[in-house]
């Protein structure tokens, strides 16, 4: 990338290289490593940040930023059925072969059983499989460094600060 | 009450029947089209997962992974690519690869998958937009403004003749406003333009795209044409249209955000 993030000391100055300061900041979602793993068969709710999508056969697959996958029976396209939501925490891609789901769980590749969608099984997670950023995916703006004590990244917000952040990009 | 969704084995068959059956039909000409009748879906342009067969394909921000999954509940790492780029985006079509980076589109010959070739880099666009291929044309997407082209300043969408994958030729390219996925279906390209639009073109001659219809009602992130249906997805929800060959463009269905 031709970006840098950058992690400085913070200053009572603005830093000259750094983003126009404009009293906001993004903030690291954190998620506990068992929350993160959390992968479970939901019903079928409404689209908030609709994603990527996927088709296989007659389902479509819609993941919703961050939060997981919709699964919609499209047999009939001029009548889409939401079946149930895949809650798959910091999730933003997925393809599926026969009846497995492979998806993005943070750093984790992690692979579904979708045989049963309002019953979806783990049953496979491999660790560190996709390198992730610690930065918000926006360009010129301010954030607070992400302490990966406090567990995985699953998302950032954008919050009101009275002073620029120690990190920015 | 449980239903089992995915008959793929039954699928299989009655597909491999009808590719037998209707022969000819199967010019290959949906957008991500890896292999007519088989296990696998059909993905968007801004995927950075694909299957091909028995393999699956991530682009990280950092390489190109290679994973075997010929059991498919059991993916086992096979190659990884070091591109020391960002990579964006992945679309297979027939041998090749196309891999949308920062730096450009790379190309990569996947006859044999656990060693992925580069057959060239093309590095006319900087750009870290998707691309999508049919036939002897990759469609290119490159938008400005974000984080991988801030020292370019034009929208653009380009065509590039890959008849010789190892030489790629700009054969036309077209102003956009901020575009994003984009999908092709025999003579149609569709292009995402984010919270602008979509926009249609007749690519009867894909050297010189011909925009057909530019709907601003219709916020599109990425497309998947599927059965003659184009799906899309943008800030407002699914959106569902019927499409042909000729000017057809029926509205199907919304699924909201809400």
């Amino acid at each position: 990338m031709l970006v840098v993030a950058a992690c400085e000391p913070r200053d009572s100055e603005t830093p000259a290289n750094g983003p126009r300061f404009d009293g906001t900041a993004y903030q690291p979602i954190y998620a506990s490593p068992a929350e993160l793993a959390r992968i479970e068969s939901q019903p079928g709710r409404a689209l908030r940040r609709p994603g990527k999508i996927y088709v296989k056969d007659n389902y479509l697959f819609v993941n919703d930023l961050g939060e997981g996958i919709h699964i919609i029976d499209n047999s009939d396209p001029a009548s889409p059925r939401k079946v149930s939501f895949l809650r798959i925490l910091a999730n933003y891609d997925m393809a599926v072969k026969g009846s497995y789901l492979y998806a993005d769980n943070a750093s984790d590749l992690v692979v579904l059983d979708i045989r049963d969608p309002l019953n979806i099984k783990v049953v496979k997670r491999i660790e560190k499989a996709i390198p992730q950023s610690d930065y918000p995916p926006y360009a010129n703006v301010w954030f607070e460094c992400v302490d990966k004590g406090k567990g995985a990244v699953v998302g950032w917000e954008k919050v009101n600060v009275s002073s620029p952040t120690a990190c920015f990009r | 009450m449980k239903k089992a969704i995915f008959r793929f084995r039954f699928d299989f068959w009655v597909l491999a029947a009808l590719v037998v059956l209707l022969g000819g039909c199967d010019a290959g000409f949906t957008s991500a089209d890896m292999s007519p009748g088989a296990q696998t879906g059909t993905g968007g342009s801004m995927a950075r997962f694909a299957l091909a067969g028995n393999t699956l394909y991530i682009a990280t921000k950092q390489s190109l992974d290679v994973y075997d999954v010929s059991q498919a509940d059991s993916p086992v790492k096979i190659a990884k690519t070091d591109l020391g780029v960002g990579v964006e985006t992945i679309f297979p079509y027939r041998n090749n690869l196309y891999i949308g980076a920062n730096d450009g589109m790379y190309i990569f010959d996947n006859a044999q998958p656990d060693k992925p070739r580069l057959l060239t880099k093309y590095t006319h666009i900087m750009s870290c937009d998707p691309v999508v291929v049919q036939g002897n044309y990759a469609y290119v997407t490159l938008r400005t403004g974000v984080a991988c082209r801030q020292f370019n300043s034009v929208s653009l969408l380009e065509v590039i003749d890959i008849s010789s994958p190892s030489n790629p030729r700009l054969i036309h390219s077209t102003p956009m406003d901020s575009p994003y996925g984009l999908g092709v279906d025999g003579t149609r390209l569709f292009v995402g333009e984010g919270s602008k639009g979509l926009k249609l073109f007749d690519i009867s001659n894909p050297a010189q795209p011909k925009l057909m219809k530019f709907r601003s009602d219709i916020p599109t992130y990425d497309v998947i044409p599927y059965r003659s249906t184009l799906i899309v997805t943008g800030e407002k929800g699914i959106f569902q249209y019927r499409y042909d060959d000729k000017d057809r463009f029926d509205f199907l269905s919304k699924i909201p955000v809400e």
